[in-house]
C-alpha cells in the first residue's frame, strides 16, 4: 500500500495545485480501505477497536473506543437492555500497567417491539472504553491492545455475535497526538453520552404505588423528555411515560414493573430531554409510598 | 356514612378483582385454557394441588438453544416432572415468525431433543403470553399448588446466549422449587428474564 502510494506522493512535491483534490481524496479512500480491514465482521455489520490518540505516553490514560457499523434496522444493546437481549461483553488482553476501564454507554434509542420496549443502538455507534494506568510501560515499542467480544445483534430475530479486536499502538515519551482519522468518531461519541444532572436540578421521586413520579427542576417546562432507567425490573419499559404538568421542569410518571416486588430507595437512569436540550444522568431518591392511614371507622 | 364506606369497598374489590388478571408474584396466577401439540386442552386450574411450571419458548432462538442444545431444559423438565411438577412449555409466536410451529413440526421437536415437557402449548394468538405478560423466550413462571404465581424472571443468573455459563450459573427456577416445595419462600420471587422477545402477531 505505502509503495503504491510513493508516486502520488512525488506527484504532491511536484506541486501540480490540480491535483492536489484527487490526491487527498485517493489517500483518503486508501485509509478507508485500511480502516475497512481492521473492522471485524459480525452478523449484519462490522466491529473495529480504534483509538482516539495515535500512541501511548507512559503514565497517560488513552481512550478506545468500539465502533459498529450494523446494517439497517439490526441492533445492539445499551447497559440495561430493556425487555429483551443482552448488552456486549468485553474480555481484555492489555499489557502489564494497562487496565481498561467500564464502557462509557452513549444514550440509547429506544427499539420499540411491541408490547416490548428495548433500548439499545442502530445503525452506527461508537462505545468508548477508557485505558487507565499506563504506567508500566516504557517509550519505545509497540503495545498490542486487544479484546474479545461477545454480543448480540438483533432486528425482528437475534443473532450471537463473537469478535477477537485488536489495535497496536506506538508507545512513545511525548503527548500523543489525537488521531486524525479517528477524531470524528470519538467528537461524535462525546457528544452522544449523557452529561451529569446539574446540582441544582434536584431530581427526586416519589412512590405512588402503581408509578413513580419522577421530578427534576430543569428550570425549563418539558413534555416531550423520557426516562431510561439503568437497572431492570424498576419500571414497565414500553407503558407510556405520561409528563404531568411542571412549570420548572420535568415531572414523569413512570409505571412500575410488574415484576418489581419490594420498594427501591434510588430512581437511576438517563432523561432524555426533548428539542435537542441534552440527555442527563439521573440518581433520584424514592421516597416511600405513603403507609396506610389508620382505619376511620 | 356506612353504607357509603360499604359501597367504596365493594368498589375497590372489583378493581381488586380486574387486577388480578394480571400475572403478578404473590397472586393468583391468572387462569386459562390452552391446547397442546396433540389436541388436549390444558387448564391451569385442572392443576390445583400441583406446582406448574411455565416456560415460553421459540426453538430458533440463541438462548433457547443455549438451554436445549446443551440438555440443560430437558434436564430441567426431567428432574422437576419426576417430583410431581407440571412443566408446560408455550410457544407465543405467531404465524410467520421465528418459532412458530405446527403441532407436528413441535412434537419432532421434542422427539429430536428427548425434551420432557408435560405438554407442549401452542399460543400462536399469543394470548397466553399477553395473559402472563411473557417477555421474553426463555421466560419462567412457576405457580404453587395454591393456584398463586410464586416465581416470574429469568432461568438463571447468566444472562447470556453462550452455553459455556450453564456450568456456573445458578438455576433460579430449581432454587425456586426447591425452597417452595420444602414450605420455604421464594428468595428471589422475580428477575429480569432475559433471551429474544416473544414473537407476538403486530
Amino acid at each position: 500500500m505505502v509503495a503504491a502510494l510513493r508516486p502520488i506522493n512525488l506527484m504532491i512535491r511536484n506541486s501540480q495545485r490540480a491535483w492536489k483534490p484527487i490526491v487527498l481524496a485517493l489517500l483518503y479512500m486508501a485509509g478507508r480501505a485500511i480502516a475497512e480491514e481492521r473492522a471485524v465482521p459480525i452478523p449484519h455489520g462490522t466491529v473495529e477497536l480504534v483509538s482516539e490518540q495515535e500512541s501511548i505516553q507512559p503514565g497517560h490514560a488513552i481512550l478506545l473506543g468500539l465502533h459498529f457499523r450494523l446494517e439497517n434496522g439490526w441492533h445492539i444493546y445499551w447497559i440495561n437492555p430493556g425487555d429483551s437481549g443482552e448488552p456486549l461483553r468485553l474480555d481484555w488482553h492489555l499489557p502489564a500497567g494497562l487496565r481498561a476501564g467500564a464502557i462509557e454507554w452513549p444514550v440509547p434509542s429506544r427499539l420499540p417491539i411491541p408490547p416490548l420496549l428495548d433500548y439499545g443502538y442502530e445503525g452506527e455507534v461508537l462505545l468508548p472504553v477508557p485505558i487507565e494506568n499506563t504506567t508500566g510501560l516504557a517509550a519505545g515499542g509497540e503495545a498490542a491492545l486487544a479484546a474479545d467480544m461477545k454480543a448480540i445483534v438483533c432486528r425482528e430475530v437475534c443473532i450471537p455475535a463473537k469478535a477477537h479486536l485488536s489495535l497496536s499502538l506506538p508507545v512513545r515519551a511525548e503527548r500523543p497526538r489525537g488521531s486524525a482519522e479517528t477524531a470524528a468518531i470519538f467528537r461524535a461519541a462525546r457528544k452522544a453520552l449523557p452529561k451529569p444532572a446539574p446540582a441544582n436540578w434536584r431530581p427526586s421521586a416519589k412512590d405512588r404505588g402503581d408509578s413513580f413520579e419522577l421530578i427534576v427542576s430543569t428550570g425549563r417546562s418539558a413534555s416531550e423528555a423520557w426516562f431510561a432507567p439503568l437497572e431492570p425490573l424498576q419500571i414497565e419499559n414500553a407503558a407510556p411515560q405520561k409528563s404531568a404538568p411542571a412549570t420548572t421542569g420535568v415531572r414523569l410518571i413512570l409505571k412500575k414493573s410488574d415484576q418489581l416486588v419490594k420498594p427501591i430507595s434510588w430512581l437511576r437512569g438517563v432523561l432524555v430531554l426533548p428539542q435537542s436540550q441534552g440527555a442527563y444522568l439521573i440518581d433520584a431518591p424514592v421516597a416511600p409510598f405513603p403507609a396506610k392511614k389508620p382505619n376511620q371507622e | 356514612m356506612k353504607r357509603g364506606f360499604a359501597y367504596v369497598v365493594t368498589l375497590v374489590l372489583l378493581a381488586l378483582s380486574t387486577a388480578a388478571l394480571a400475572a403478578r408474584v404473590g397472586e393468583p396466577a391468572p387462569n386459562f385454557t390452552a391446547i397442546d401439540s396433540n389436541g388436549k386442552a390444558h387448564t391451569l386450574a385442572a392443576y390445583h394441588g400441583r406446582f406448574v411450571v411455565l416456560e415460553w419458548h421459540n426453538q430458533g432462538c440463541p438462548y433457547t438453544q443455549k438451554h436445549y442444545n446443551s440438555g440443560n431444559m430437558e434436564r430441567l423438565q426431567k428432574e422437576w416432572t419426576q417430583k410431581g411438577v407440571v412443566w408446560l412449555t408455550v410457544i407465543s409466536s405467531a404465524p410467520g415468525t421465528q418459532g412458530y410451529v405446527t403441532a407436528e413440526e413441535e412434537n419432532d421437536y421434542i422427539r429430536r431433543m428427548n425434551a420432557a415437557p408435560t405438554a407442549a402449548l401452542l399460543d400462536p394468538t399469543g394470548d397466553l403470553g399477553h395473559l402472563y405478560g411473557a417477555k421474553t423466550t426463555p421466560h419462567m413462571f412457576i405457580v404453587n399448588p395454591d393456584g398463586v404465581l410464586i416465581y416470574d424472571g429469568a432461568i438463571d443468573d447468566k444472562p447470556t446466549s453462550d452455553q459455556a455459563d450453564i456450568a456456573t450459573a445458578r438455576n433460579y427456577v430449581s432454587r425456586a422449587l426447591g425452597e417452595a416445595m420444602f414450605g420455604k419462600p421464594v428468595s428471589m420471587p422475580t428477575s429480569r428474564p432475559y433471551g429474544c422477545s416473544v414473537k407476538y402477531a403486530h
